[in-house]
């Protein structure tokens, strides 16, 4: 039977406390929110963390979705489901959803948060190809105050963040323009695994170009990766199909996935290139009013 | 009132499971649940190298470790009996035959303490090169005696090379399939105390008294010094039919310290030591006339065994029973490998054997021009096609084929592969036949009659998930002539009368003939008006011994839809639909969740589930459910079972023929031939995964 090694545990009441809590017990004490990752990593003993801070019931203060004029700010302890039913989100946002909808199960999803997700780090993580589509930035406390990181900035290698010893992610910011239009593409080996791959991509159309994008792809990379060359190709130019197509290309050239019982090279980088082409032509269908 | 009168009240009726409600409010007791006084924990180690032996073992760190008892291994564990299963012969050499074996064991207060102590005992090997790759050409392929259990390895009939020189049409391709892993919802686990000299074990097992026989045999104890009980277990599929290493490590355990000691497999060790199905190569050959008749049939199996001990799946021995054709040859072969035991599971031999053949089939369809089920209905038999004179009790091969057709819609199939679009989906359908052999095994029983109306069966039967309470609880009933809320079957103990495992998709014949036997006994004691409490009991031994020479089989046809993302290579399933013919259904709810589990299983062998042999450290890799993949709800779209009614009063007293393992047999095939319509692409490697579909590079 899989049984953690022993850990001390303590509930948050605030969320300066647990950052102060954070502070006082260093590199061995670990956020728990929806533990769908860590705890299986304790009981696998992939983790053995000595001291857990539980932050569930900080809800009050982490957990929203709302518009900030300009900007929609997300509490880090949002579930993942609050993310699937957020009709704010849905509207700027449709990558999330379409993410959402092929995150694990309802179980997972009923528990799990943004949050976690971002900071577990996994290379074959969806939101955090979505949060890199969409430019998102991470709000992230310590005991000397907050400061916001890019999400270029945030994962520095695989399960490896941003986030500092004494330090919480407190929120994620998704700055709005006009013209927006998102989606997610993921194709897995069966329901509710990990990715083969996925790409996330967001579009802002202005008088028919492509004024901006971002493009995130999960699974092809040892973190997260960020298609900048593609993001450059499409920049200024007017949406076509043949324009996807060369951008799925670079997207091929430009991951390095790694061959697993999930696929071998070839197949993945062939998969990111499809599933950039599909998340770009949908995301500006989207933002164009024409999704079929 | 006689027993024919009753005989089908309750059976046939969709009887809810007897022990739903225990098992949906936890209070069903299972292995790891029993907590005796005082209880300690054992943890194996496992070998870290794939052939060697252990030179030495560094204890120190590990005994250091608080709540820490004892370390067992080659050294201090005391000596078993000679002979026994060489994969339960724990500790007893320090040779290493495969990377994961149990070669140590660390007991411990707690199980923390336990797992601690594991992690920190060093043990130091001699390491020896590792053979653990299964190839056709393999210099050590040998062919066995027999194939699992009693079946001839080879068998030849007329001439296959002549045959299939000389056909009109034929096909000769290669089918392979990966180790498959079984992997129940409960780990094998078990909780050992002796008492008095006597071994008592809560143990999760397909069949109490088989483990309680086998489990003294490795203590070199009579059988009557140890019981085995095991009321309710979580899946076994065959891997929980023979005593794995755990059950005897917490009775050794227990016997060493003295206390006793519970041991939990872990997911992860089951990837080792619980058993798998082999991987197999397969050469299938088949050769028909200008019609479609077959005129040769070749099947020939390379598999693979550990070096402990020769398991030989019987992967040829379906294609014995489906086809007429009068050349004929079947043949095993096997590698000895620095790999675990192979073992059963579900339908072992028919399952994957049945993957090569009917995908055979298919191709020799397209090769004939002729629709597959056609194809099958020419080279239907009623009698044995090896021995050409056998009649079958009963066999409706035929009638599955033509009601799932008709059900699934078939006649208006365009035959022509890779033309059906919908979007950047091709969409294709297949066909498969399925089988299972329909066997019977003895058993004791006991019923009776208490004085306030109601009745105890006893038969020491096993109930791993699939209902076989509820359905002995209807045979039962009916036998007695009485409503089934009077009856209480008492299953899952070795004290029980004695009865065979829940196997070979044989327990509820076996089991139910006994059953019946006993009840009978009792009525004609009660209609002497014996006294109550009155009891009876019976044994099936002689009336199994003299049953008539019979083909006995269940049959079935597999249709499947498929979808394949023509970019992407995904394969979705929209439509699974079985159709059996498989004499009566004793309770149709259970028995519908037999047939989609099996076939659900079956989808997965198709589409995901693969075990990864690492050459260079002679192991499996994924070793969990997020590495091997497994179907989950949301891959099974529409999934549908049906039976046909069929009468074979050759069979046993209920008129039923086994249903655990024949919705896992063919479904694969389908999905593969449907896949083929689909795209164009025959894949001949299972699993079908996306990036053999899509041709990258």
């Amino acid at each position: 039977m899989q049984t953690p090694a022993s850990f001390d545990y303590e509930r948050a009441t605030s969320v300066e406390g647990a950052i102060a809590s954070l502070a006082r017990l260093g590199p061995e004490a670990r956020v728990i929110a929806g533990g769908h990752s860590l705890l299986p990593m304790m009981k696998l003993r992939l983790a053995q963390p000595e001291h857990l801070i539980d932050i569930n019931d900080l809800e009050a203060e982490l957990s929203y979705i709302r518009d900030e004029g300009g900007e929609i700010a997300i509490g880090a302890l949002t579930r993942h489901v609050d993310l699937l039913k957020s009709e704010l989100l849905a509207q700027h946002f449709p990558v999330f959803r379409d993410a959402e909808e092929v995150i694990a199960d309802p179980v997972v999803r009923n528990r799990g948060t943004i949050g976690g997700s971002l900071c577990q780090a996994d290379p074959a993580e969806d939101l955090s190809a979505v949060c890199t589509a969409v430019k998102a930035k991470a709000v992230i406390r310590g005991t000397d105050g907050q400061r916001v990181v890019p999400m270029d900035e945030f994962h520095v290698a695989p399960y490896m963040t941003a986030v500092n010893d004494g330090e919480l992610l407190t929120e994620i910011r998704l700055p709005l323009f006009p013209g927006a239009g998102s989606a997610h593409e993921k194709v897995e080996r069966r329901a509710g695994d990990w990715a083969i791959a996925a790409a996330s991509a967001a579009v802002w159309v202005d008088r028919s170009t492509i004024h901006d994008v971002g493009i995130g792809l999960s699974a092809v990379g040892l973190t997260t990766v960020h298609l900048k060359r593609a993001e450059e190709l499409l920049r200024g130019k007017p949406p076509s199909e043949e324009l996807f197509q060369q951008a799925g290309q670079v997207a091929s050239e430009d991951c390095s996935p790694m061959a697993d019982g999930r696929g071998p090279v070839d197949y993945k980088r062939h998969l990111a290139g499809v599933l950039t082409k599909r998340a770009l032509s949908r995301a500006t269908a989207r933002a164009l009013k024409q999704e079929a | 009132m006689t027993a024919t009168d009753t005989l089908t009240r309750a059976i046939g009726t969709p009887l809810a499971r007897i022990e739903g409600r225990e098992k949906v409010t936890g209070e069903a007791r299972y292995a790891y649940e029993y907590q005796p006084e005082n209880v300690a924990y054992a943890e194996p180690v496992q070998a870290h190298i794939a052939r060697g032996e252990i030179r030495s073992v560094d204890a120190s760190e590990t005994l250091a470790q608080p709540g820490v008892i004892a370390v067992i291994w080659n050294e201090n564990a005391p000596k078993l009996a000679d002979g026994a299963d060489a994969e339960l012969a724990l500790f007893q050499s320090r040779r290493v035959a495969y990377r994961g074996q149990y070669v140590a064991a660390v007991v411990a207060d707690t199980q923390e303490a336990a797992r601690e102590g594991q992690r920190l005992l060093r043990i130091d090997y001699v390491e020896e090169p590792h053979d653990v790759v299964l190839r056709e050409n393999h210099p050590k392929l040998y062919t066995p005696e027999k194939v699992n259990p009693s079946f001839p390895a080879h068998m030849e009939k007329g001439n296959v090379e002549a045959a299939l020189a000389s056909a009109a049409a034929s096909v000769d391709v290669t089918y392979r399939t990966p180790a498959f892993h079984n992997n129940a919802m409960e780990p094998h686990a078990t909780v050992a105390l002796w008492q008095d000299g006597d071994l008592i074990l809560y143990d999760s097992n397909q069949g109490a008294p088989a483990h309680r026989d086998a489990i003294a045999g490795v203590f070199d104890l009579p059988p009557e010094r140890v019981r085995v009980i095991a009321p309710h277990v979580g899946g076994g599929f065959g891997s929980k039919g023979t005593p794995r290493p755990q059950a005897i490590l917490a009775a050794m355990a227990a016997q060493m310290v003295e206390r006793p000691v519970k041991v939990a497999v872990t997911r992860q060790q089951m990837f080792a030591v619980t058993g798998y199905r082999t991987p197999t190569i397969q050469r299938m050959r088949l050769g028909a006339d200008a019609e479609g008749r077959l005129t040769a049939i070749s099947h020939e199996v390379v598999e693979q065994t550990s070096t402990l001990k020769e398991f030989a799946e019987q992967t040829a021995t379906a294609t014995r029973v489906m086809y007429a054709a009068p050349n004929r040859l079947t043949t095993h072969q096997l590698a000895r490998l620095d790999v675990p035991t192979p073992s059963w599971m579900r339908a072992p031999g028919e399952c994957p054997g049945m993957f090569a053949l009917e995908s055979a089939m298919d191709e020799l369809a397209i090769a004939c021009g002729i629709d597959p089920i056609e194809l099958r209905a020419l080279n239907d038999t009623q009698v044995d096609p090896e021995d050409g004179e056998t009649p079958f009790s009963s066999r409706d091969l035929v009638g599955c084929l033509r009601e799932g057709a008709e059900r699934f819609g078939w006649a208006e199939r365009d035959p022509t592969p890779g033309v059906r679009r919908d979007g950047r989906w091709l969409v294709g359908t297949g066909v498969a036949s399925s089988t299972y052999p329909a066997y019977r095994r003895a058993a004791q029983a006991s019923a009776r009659a208490e004085a306030d109306g109601s009745f105890v069966v006893r038969v020491g039967a096993a109930d791993i998930g699939t209902g076989a309470r509820t359905a002995l609880t209807q045979i039962a009933g009916d036998a007695l002539g009485t409503s089934v809320d009077r009856v209480r079957v008492e299953i899952g103990d070795s004290a029980l009368p004695k009865a065979g495992v829940a196997g070979g998709s044989m327990g509820t014949a076996s089991w139910g003939t006994a059953v019946v036997r006993a009840c009978e006994a009792l009525r004609a004691k009660l209609d002497d008006n014996a006294e109550l409490p009155a009891e009876a009991e019976a044994d099936t031994s002689e009336e199994i011994e003299q049953q008539k020479k019979r083909a006995r089989h269940g049959f079935g046809a597999q249709f499947a839809e498929v979808r394949v993302d023509s970019d992407s290579g995904e394969v979705r399933v929209p439509r699974l639909l079985g159709v059996f013919a498989v004499g009566r259904i004793i309770n149709p709810r259970t028995a519908r969740s037999q047939f989609i589990g099996g076939m659900t299983m079956g989808m997965g062998m198709a589409l995901h589930e693969e075990s990864v042999m690492d050459a260079a450290f002679g192991d499996y890799v994924n070793r969990d459910l997020a590495q091997y993949h497994v179907p989950s709800h949301a891959d099974v779209q529409s999934i549908e079972a049906a039976w046909l009614d069929e009468e074979d009063d050759e069979l046993n007293p209920m008129g039923s023929k086994g249903i655990g393992e024949i919705g896992i047999v063919g479904t694969a095939a389908a999905i593969a031939n449907a896949v083929h319509h689909a795209t164009g692409k025959r894949v001949r490697e299972l699993p079908i995964r996306l990036d053999r579909l899509i041709e990258c590079a």
